[in-house]
């Protein structure tokens, strides 16, 4: 390769120079924002935290000692697991297949000809993207009905179940706006060549477009579903027993200790940690196996 | 002949207005709902120890919960528990999403006009707080215009500031409020005298004290839908509760789960003894 100073090696001249394009920058961050960051941090991230943990009770002042409450947290951690956390990846799973599909929809309907269509689809996806999710899950847990009768069988819909449909909303209004960005993304030189090889615009759509928009729409997917799963403590708040529920539950019945708080709660971030962040390190990766070609 | 008709109508119209009254009153929906799917479903306390709170795997346990057990037996019914909170628990029980509550609820004027809350209540607290002896709280009135931290839902959270100016400090857990006491953010936490009781015995509170004399010593109700408190619902809940009392079942159930014996079940029991007993 031929040596160009500034760019094989060390400048020789402190005028600037134009420096090659480092593609790893070039792409717009914010749709990745949380899974560049959480990829970004070391694997033992979770341990300094912990250590930390370690230090805090030497300054508590009472007789029930940090060893009783770690010991309280063992003696509840697979309750914790099996009933509360198990949950939170139920609840990330249903709403995130729900706001696929939903939102899969709502961005095709976002590129729609006819202008109405796609004026309500545009609306719709600002409004659920724009919304704070916990205002979202209040409205749809006091909408919903608790139970429904038809005819003379009542089925009753348990509140994890308008959470995940709550939480479908803001996902499905921004995988909207990814398959929008991702169908527009694609050169328009690919429509303008399948018309002239006489697809319509489905086929276009559907045999042409649609295929190269998946590998790059799969990252932002699943930045979306690390966002969706550390958004799922959110339930709590509307008493969903999920694992911070739970845990509050816990430390009730462990007699309210306050020493309590700091290893439950550190137990709680430890095991969404441990979840997300090989979902944001593979996110990352397949982000860099995807980029598209300049 | 005609006014004989007239008073035959008028008698059928009264008949058929009265019991269309009475029908109107008593539709017994919540009962016949338990009854027709053999399930009942309680709403109790998961966060309110010893009375509703989880063991280890998971279970609700606690005095109301054996309390609840007590009704669907009697029912011949499967029971299902639902956890309540303070704040959401009426609503439940409004909205129909639960036929049953028993959730250490304090009888308020206010709260019998949402809930149909039975009588005889079967358990009675009163509100203290919790105070580093170093703070030297004497009286009520010392806590003006101070913050004191709380759990949200309390009634007397409200009854302690117009009352006595102090500013509360809610939070969602007990935990979170002791922590806060802790770290001084509050000069005291206000809450159950036999809370406060059975924390201040068990060691880990050694500088702190409970200074003040209980206030509002409220009885606790259970509650069954509006509509059903005079109907048959109602009027069961009634016979339950009374029964309790009478026979020391919920003396058994204190001594049971380690809560202080009070006054209050004694006394009751004392009260409604059968005249026939020796």
């Amino acid at each position: 390769m031929k040596h160009i100073p500034g760019v094989t090696s060390a400048p020789t001249t402190d005028l600037p120079v134009l420096l090659p394009l480092d593609r790893t920058r070039a792409r717009p961050p914010e749709a990745m924002m949380v899974s560049r960051w959480l990829a970004g941090l070391p694997a033992w991230t979770p341990l300094p935290l912990l250590a930390l943990m370690l230090l805090w009770p030497l300054t508590a002042e009472a007789a029930y000692t940090y060893g009783q409450a770690v010991d309280a947290l063992w003696r509840w951690l697979p309750f914790l697991v099996k009933s509360g956390f198990l949950y939170n990846v139920v609840i990330s799973f249903l709403a995130m297949a729900i706001g696929t599909a939903a939102g899969a929809a709502l961005g095709l309907a976002q590129i729609s000809q006819i202008a109405a269509i796609r004026r309500t689809a545009w609306f719709v996806t600002q409004l659920f993207r724009n919304s704070p999710w916990l205002v979202l899950l209040f409205i749809v847990m006091l909408a919903l009905p608790f139970e429904l009768v038809i005819g003379d069988t009542i089925i009753s819909i348990p509140d994890w179940t308008k959470a995940v449909f709550g939480l479908s909303l803001p996902i499905m209004a921004n995988i909207s706006e990814i398959v929008r960005g991702a169908v527009q993304s694609v050169p328009s030189a690919q429509w303008e060549a399948s018309e002239a090889l006489a697809f319509n615009r489905r086929q276009i759509l559907w045999m042409i477009i649609l295929p190269q928009c998946i590998k790059r729409m799969i990252p932002p997917w699943m930045n979306w579903y690390a966002i969706l799963t550390m958004a799922t403590p959110l339930c709590s708040l509307l008493a969903v027993e999920e694992i911070v529920t739970l845990s509050r539950q816990a430390i009730e019945a462990e007699d309210n200790h306050p020493e309590l708080l700091v290893p439950f709660y550190s137990f709680i971030m430890v095991i969404f940690f441990a979840y997300c962040y090989p979902i944001a390190r593979l996110t990352v990766r397949l982000e860099r196996k995807f980029a598209v070609k300049l | 002949m005609m006014k004989q008709l007239l008073a035959a109508t008028a008698i059928t119209a009264l008949l058929a207005s009265t019991t269309a009254a009475s029908a109107a009153q008593c539709t017994n929906d919540a009962w016949n709902k338990v009854m027709s799917r053999g399930k009942i479903v309680v709403g109790v306390k998961a966060d309110y120890k010893p009375w509703g709170f989880r063991n280890e795997s998971g279970e609700l346990v606690g005095m109301e919960i054996d309390m609840a057990k007590d009704v669907a037996e009697t029912m011949g019914v499967k029971l299902e528990m639902v956890p309540v909170q303070s704040s959401n628990r009426m609503q439940f029980l409004e909205q129909g999403k639960i036929d049953l509550m028993i959730a250490t609820m304090s009888d308020r004027p206010d709260r019998r006009k949402i809930v149909g809350i039975i009588q005889p209540n079967y358990y009675t607290s009163g509100t203290n707080v919790m105070s580093p002896k170093a703070v030297g709280l004497k009286k009520w009135e010392d806590l003006r215009g101070k913050p004191v931290c709380g759990k949200q839902g309390a009634f007397y959270n409200k009854i302690v500031s117009e009352r006595y100016g102090a500013d509360i400090v809610a939070f969602t857990g007990n935990a979170e409020a002791k922590q806060a006491l802790r770290d001084k953010k509050c000069i005291a936490w206000v809450y159950d005298d036999s809370s406060i009781m059975s924390d201040l015995s068990s060691g880990n509170w050694d500088a702190y004290e409970m200074p003040l004399n209980s206030e509002d010593d409220n009885p606790w109700g259970l509650a069954v839908p509006p509509a059903e408190k005079d109907c048959v619902f109602g009027q069961f809940m009634t016979g339950m509760s009374y029964n309790w009392l009478q026979s020391g079942r919920l003396i058994e159930l204190e001594k049971k789960w380690g809560i202080q014996p009070t006054a209050f079940l004694a006394n009751q029991k004392k009260r409604m003894k059968d005249w026939l007993d020796k």
